[in-house]
């Protein structure tokens, strides 16, 4: 075992962390709050320039091929900085289950890497929680002249900037994952802000045409359940990156504030605080391995590690990200200082595909 | 020795049911719809005194005041009561900075002319008021503030600044610790002082807070004018009554009532949120917690009614007041996390602060449009007030002289 980077993890990771603190002040992503779809289409520029969106598509389909650690050495530094752009569902999931599809695409992980397009995955229903094994009452069928996709979406993450959705329907027996352009006709998207930013909608899919089929039936699931849990990992990194700012803002903080005429961090009881953060930001971090090393096993290994993985970390982030709050006082509950983004950031991925008694409940079913 | 009684008086309930068909009478529906779609902690200053005014046409909306200044004369009992209902019912709460603090200090340790001023306007609902404490440099460490009043003849000249200076922006006056006496120790030359709030030389800002609400504000004060008959009491007391302040309503702090109303919004969320057809109320992940939060909070009403009966307590009656208020705040955040955990994904979604601003979502269920914001500014209830290190650092120091 060796837990140091690699050389071209640790440029990935330079350049990773150089470009985001310089791009990603608070004041710029307080800004971006302003724009229509929360999309800073300079950065996702340079993202594709950087490699970053070529990172998950294997080299014989033109990408990266990178590995699930090295998205995790960039999910970290993302979530330092409290990115809050399509990463994830571009650049992790999107790429696992389209390079995994038979079906011809135009090309469109090429366009994914370079910038040009953004794909979100549309799977959660009305009425429905953490759902991602029973069947859809979305609907896709063969009009005789092509296949239509008929059903109503919600919190589709990203699909505001998105240029495509992969859409799931069918029914338990049926299942498929459809690719469909975002402004086909029939498509009505209902967007609103999350809590960091980031954008989601609501969308109902009213007889779309030109939809491909990407998978159906055991393939298709496969394909959307180990999306998924790529997509878990890369969270938990932003997570971990995100926990780790938290420290380094508050000890920065308990350095300079002075209350009683001394600096704050003189008080053992905000040492402990202290350090109590530093043990839980570690863990998260140790588990967040154990997850990248199972992420290649067999799906049984893979998504109990996730599992375990993701409830540990969210239970990290309660520790870290509240507390880091209580040690600014005040000033940790305005929108003017960096921990309360940082909360907000935490809370979204912690409650993205599933929170912790989601994973207890697939954990206590193997 | 006294003996124990666990059985509620009587004549209580036949109390409870006068009031609560009382409220039931006078509580508009808008008020109630508003504070339902609240989505911060404390109703909204224009609701605060809407509902003022209201309870004043009977003569309750200062019931805990001495009856000469318009009380009830009301049993600590029937108060309790009397606040448990109006709570209930989603009545708005009041304007906390009078009716609880700044207007026992004046009734207390004012001169005539401000209780006649002030006491019946805070009775009535008049207007809204701030309370100009913490400053930037002084939140837990108050005793050290830095605003000075200095005075010429019969006027104060106020300088300095105040922050987390709640409702500022919507208030027509404050009442602010002032220092007035550069050359004593730090406690000993501070002052309590009444300040209008459209006076010249007053700039207030509103800080937008994590959850897009933005009630609390700084306040500026540059060569700002005031009348030396605003001070309340004595120059150089301010600090012993602001410790008289604090220390006066030791329950409210326990925020049992929000907690009590919360815990049901929270059950009724767990009855409408299912998981694969099974409502979250018999999941087991969730029935857990919320067990435990009501073990908590059936604790902490029987801590509020030991103290509201006087039990003799062995330790010191302050660090009493600190436990009322640590399990308070905890469950104040336990309760709204647990709504916010509930929704799942749902919590993600940021709505407006403001209803008015927020679209129809007939997707989502009424309540996701303000359970999460009440999570996230739910972090302050161990902020404000002296924070949760400070309360402890009470009880070491009173209850064990440590
Ligand atoms: C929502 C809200 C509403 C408020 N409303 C008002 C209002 O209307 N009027 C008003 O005057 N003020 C108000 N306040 C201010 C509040 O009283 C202060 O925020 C509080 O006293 C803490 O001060 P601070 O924010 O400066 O934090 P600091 O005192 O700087 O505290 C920072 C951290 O240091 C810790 N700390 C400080 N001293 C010690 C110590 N001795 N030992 C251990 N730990 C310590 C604290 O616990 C905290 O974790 C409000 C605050 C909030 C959040």
């Amino acid at each position: 075992m060796d837990f140091n980077l690699s050389d071209l993890q640790r440029m990935l990771l330079d350049t990773a962390e150089r470009y985001l603190a310089e791009r990603f002040t608070l004041e710029h992503r307080r800004a971006l709050r302003d724009t229509a779809d929360g999309l800073d289409t300079e950065a996702w520029s340079t993202f594709a320039e950087l490699g970053w969106l070529a990172l998950a598509i294997p080299e014989a389909q033109g990408g990266l091929g990178g590995t699930m650690a090295d998205i995790a050495v960039l999910g970290a530094a993302l979530g330092y900085r409290c990115v809050a752009l399509p990463f994830t569902s571009s650049a992790v999931i999107a790429p696992m289950i389209l390079a995994e599809s038979d079906a011809p695409q135009g090309g469109l992980l090429q366009a994914i890497a370079e910038g040009i397009s953004r794909v979100a995955l549309a799977h959660d229903e009305p009425d429905e929680r953490y759902n991602y094994s029973a069947g859809r009452r979305t609907m896709l069928t063969d009009s005789g002249s092509g296949w239509t996709v008929t059903g109503q979406k919600m919190l589709v993450l990203d699909a505001p900037s998105a240029t495509h959705l992969i859409v799931s329907a069918g029914g338990d027996d049926d299942f498929t994952l459809t690719l469909v352009p975002a402004d086909a006709e029939g498509i009505s998207s209902s967007p609103y802000p999350l809590l960091n930013g980031a954008r989601a909608a609501d969308i109902v899919l009213d007889e779309v045409a030109g939809g491909i089929p990407l998978a159906r039936g055991r393939k298709a699931r496969t394909l959307l359940a180990n999306a998924l849990d790529y997509g878990r990992i890369a969270d938990a990194a932003q997570m971990v990156g995100s926990m780790e700012a938290d420290l380094a803002l508050c000890s920065a903080y308990l350095k300079e504030r002075q209350q009683f005429g001394q600096p704050i961090g003189k008080f053992q009881a905000l040492q402990h605080i202290m350090a109590d953060m530093f043990v839980a930001t570690h863990q998260a971090r140790s588990i967040l391995y154990s997850a990248i090393a199972a992420a290649e096993a067999d799906e049984a290994t893979r998504s109990r590690a996730v599992s375990l993985a993701r409830i540990n970390i969210a239970e990290a982030h309660q520790i870290v990200a509240r507390q880091a709050i209580q040690l600014h006082g005040g000033y940790g509950i305005t929108d003017e200082y960096e921990v309360s983004h940082h909360y907000r950031h935490q809370i979204v991925l912690e409650k993205l595909y599933g929170d912790v008694d989601f994973h207890e409940r697939r954990l206590a079913a193997d | 020795m006294a003996i124990m009684n666990f059985e509620l008086d009587p004549a209580l309930e036949a109390f409870r049911q006068e009031v609560r068909a009382a409220i039931d009478a006078d509580l508009t529906l808008e008020l109630k719809a508003g504070m339902q779609a609240y989505a911060g902690s404390q109703a909204e200053p224009d609701d605060a005194l809407t509902w003022m005014r209201i309870l004043n046409k009977r003569g309750w909306s200062v019931p805990h005041w001495p009856i000469e200044y318009g009380g009830t004369g009301w049993s600590a009992m029937q108060l309790y009561i009397f606040n448990e209902e109006c709570c209930n019912a989603w009545a708005p709460d009041t304007c906390w900075g009078e009716t609880q603090m700044c207007g026992p200090v004046i009734y207390t340790f004012g001169s005539d002319y401000l209780k006649e001023k002030f006491l019946p306007a805070f009775r009535r609902g008049d207007y809204y008021l701030a309370q100009g404490f913490s400053e930037p440099g002084n939140g837990s460490d108050l005793a050290r503030l830095r605003t000075a009043a200095r005075r010429e003849g019969n006027i104060y000249i106020v300088n300095g600044q105040k922050i987390w200076t709640s409702s500022a922006y919507a208030s027509k006056w404050g009442f602010f610790l002032v220092r007035t006496d550069p050359n004593v120790k730090s406690q000993a030359g501070i002052s309590f002082l009444m300040i209008k709030l459209d006076t010249p030389g007053i700039t207030i800002r509103r800080i937008p807070q994590l959850n897009g609400e933005a009630d609390l504000c700084e306040v500026f004060l540059d060569n700002v004018v005031v009348p030396a008959e605003n001070l309340i009491g004595e120059e150089g007391k301010g600090w012993t009554y602001a410790k008289f302040l604090l220390d006066h309503e030791r329950t409210t702090s326990s925020f049992i009532f929000f907690n009590k109303r919360e815990l049901a919004r929270a059950k009724m969320i767990a009855q409408n949120e299912a998981q694969d057809g099974e409502p979250l109320i018999r999941n087991p992940h969730f029935r857990s917690r919320l067990l435990r939060i009501e073990a908590e909070l059936t604790a902490l009403e029987w801590s509020v009614l030991r103290e509201l009966s006087h039990e003799d307590f062995k330790y010191d009656a302050t660090a009493a007041a600190s436990t009322l208020k640590i399990a308070g705040s905890r469950l104040q955040q336990s309760i709204n996390e647990l709504q916010m955990d509930m929704l799942g994904a749902k919590a993600m979604r940021a709505f407006p602060f403001d209803p008015a601003d927020r679209e129809d979502a007939p997707l989502w269920p009424g309540y996701a449009e303000t359970a999460t914001s009440r999570a996230l500014v739910m972090r302050a209830a161990t902020i404000y007030g002296g924070t949760l290190q400070i309360q402890k650092g009470i009880i070491a120091k009173l209850a064990f002289d440590l």
